[in-house]
């Protein structure tokens, strides 16, 4: 079944196009990851689905269902940003979450204890630092256990421990059989935590399926890539020999190295081979196998949205 | 209803600044009326024969219920700003947002507000129907419940208030700029109400034509236009030049002010991007 059908949906703010006829379906069981750069329209979709904004255009339903305020409340959703009452405590404002949800205030002290937030229920909000806020607000999607959970940058915030766990979470909870759709600007982190990806660029839905298939689709190959990222004392000159070796596909410079993408028969020794031989000495040579920052490279540039 | 306004209620209970300014409201009920009821007194005293003679006391039963609400009247901005600082606080901390996507309608969290500013009006009634039982009794004279309409209009001019005050707050979403909207707004209607009363009197000089005070068909003065100082001796002498008090006309206009107001910041708040 499908947890969340989008079918062509449009948001325009004035000349701006926000979102462009963008459609595609969440399937049940599944991490969901929305990805685009800043900008892309990834928080307007969220929006829309959640009525915070109106679509121009288009339509979507909840698991076959309209929109409604009951639904909603079925959901655990955190979007863009840690939104609490600043002047009451963590389990103040969990209580009225909890009872906007129409679920028992039982939940609080679970949710607190599993975002390491329960020795702190009665600190005000304004006293949280940035990545507490951050998980009190997961907490609050945890309440009444909700099958499905929608997080717009869950790990904005959090220091590399606080990524971690919250990535697990969101693994765990999975494996648990929840749904979750993601929002995130950061390909690490929908490549590790994401069974299935949406890539928006502009407003525009590029690709959508499963993470292994859209790493591994392309227009004009269907031979599974690797990524190399090599350099040499002389960029110039390795770029320029580089651009008579057969089987590079796509080369871009980063950092005073250049990231090729090439066709996975080729191997580090033949590369190192046909350098050596052009008088050219590497100073790093390191083969990958396909990511999805490379995909979504090749999907969207190299410029974030303006 | 009862349950959302609960769910209010948890919000507001801890919030410093609900607390401060309901006794702030509470003290300045007291104070204000206790001022004009001591003003008098001293009046009294000192002209002894000629007040007597004249034979008036605000805060006798008849002139309490008129007197306490127009006195009250004057601080019914100050429940009006809290609710401008309740609902503007929902915008800072995007919590109107978080509210829609918690489970509330948005049609529930606009009506939950609207019934807020109800309950405001109703419990400042309650407190001026208190205040001026007690100014009553201190004031010797026999309980009777005459005129206990201005209490009733005094209730329509709190929920105004309360109404426009919400409105501001929505349209403007910052509570510092929609505070200062209020005041811009409160002082800018009673400027051209007092403007349009001179003008009322003048024509009724000039001409004889008299409409009533055209101040208090503006939607704010409406209201207010409902509630004046109870006739005494002062106002009975200058009764020839001021225009008559068209209460049948102004009750309506001030009903249908309210209806457009409550419609608006439905209205805005559900079609609106949030």
């Amino acid at each position: 079944m499908s947890i969340l059908t989008i079918q062509q949906l449009s948001k325009n703010y004035g000349s701006l196009k926000a979102l462009k006829e963008v459609s595609f379906s969440v399937p049940e069981g599944t991490v969901f990851g929305i990805l685009g750069p800043n900008g892309s329209g990834k928080t307007t979709l969220l929006s829309i689905v959640m009525d915070i904004l109106k679509a121009t255009s288009g339509s979507f339903v909840w698991m076959g269902q309209e929109n409604s305020a009951d639904l909603r409340k079925q959901i655990g959703t955190l979007l863009e940003t840690p939104n609490f009452y600043h002047y009451l405590s963590a389990q103040e404002n969990l209580r009225i979450a909890a009872r906007i949800k129409g679920r028992g205030e039982a939940d609080i002290q679970k949710v607190l204890e599993l975002v390491n937030l329960y020795q702190r229920k009665d600190s005000k909000f304004s006293s949280f630092s940035l990545g507490m806020k951050q998980r009190l607000a997961i907490a609050s999607t945890l309440l009444g256990d909700p099958k499905i959970l929608v997080f717009d940058e869950p790990t904005n915030g959090l220091d590399p421990a606080g990524i971690a766990e919250i990535r697990e979470l969101i693994k765990t909870l999975n494996k648990n059989g929840k749904t979750i759709i993601m929002a995130s600007h950061i390909l690490d982190e929908v490549e590790k935590v994401c069974t299935h990806v949406a890539i928006i660029q502009q407003g525009v839905l590029k690709t959508v399926g499963s993470v292994s298939s859209v790493m591994h689709q392309s227009a004009d190959s269907i031979l599974e890539k690797i990524l190399v990222e090599l350099s040499a004392n002389d960029l110039v000159a390795l770029q320029h020999i580089l651009t008579e070796m057969g089987g590079i596909e796509n080369m871009v410079e980063a950092e005073h190295e250049l990231h090729i993408t090439c066709s996975s028969e080729l191997t580090a020794e033949q590369i190192n081979q046909f350098c050596f031989s052009r008088g050219i000495i590497l100073n790093k040579l390191l083969v990958k196998r396909k990511t999805l920052e490379a995909r979504f490279l090749e999907i969207t540039g190299k410029q974030s949205d303006k | 209803m009862g349950e959302l306004l609960k769910i209010e209620w948890l919000k507001i209970r801890r919030y410093t600044a609900f607390i401060v300014m309901s006794l702030f409201f509470i003290v300045a009920v007291i104070a204000t009326n206790y001022i004009v009821f001591s003003v008098n007194n001293n009046m009294a005293n000192n002209m002894g024969n000629a007040i007597s003679m004249m034979s008036f006391s605000p805060y006798s039963f008849e002139n309490t219920w008129q007197t306490t609400s127009y006195a009250t009247g004057f601080i019914l901005l100050l429940p009006a700003l809290l609710l401008v600082m309740l609902v503007t606080n929902e915008y800072t901390f995007k919590t109107h947002r978080q509210n829609i996507i918690d489970g509330l309608s948005r049609q529930q969290f606009i009506s939950v507000k609207i019934m807020l500013a109800l309950v405001f009006a109703v419990v400042s009634t309650l407190l001026v129907f208190v205040t001026a039982l007690c100014f009553g009794w201190a004031s010797g004279t026999n309980f009777s419940l005459h005129g206990i309409q201005f209490v009733g209009f005094f209730f329509l001019k709190a929920i105004t208030y309360n109404l426009i005050a919400i409105l501001i707050a929505v349209l403007i979403k910052r509570t510092g700029f929609a505070t200062g909207v209020f005041f811009i707004y409160l002082g800018g209607e009673n400027f051209i109400a007092k403007m349009l009363d001179l003008w009322s009197i003048k024509l009724k000089q000039d001409n004889g034509t008299d409409y009533g005070s055209l101040g208090d068909y503006l939607p704010m003065n409406a209201a207010d236009g409902l509630l004046s100082f109870p006739k005494n001796p002062v106002t009975n002498m200058a009764m020839n030049f001021m225009p008559t008090d068209y209460i049948w006309a102004i009750l309506p206009l001030a009903l249908v002010y309210l209806l457009v107001f409550y419609t608006w910041t439905r209205r805005k708040f559900i079609h609106a991007d949030l």
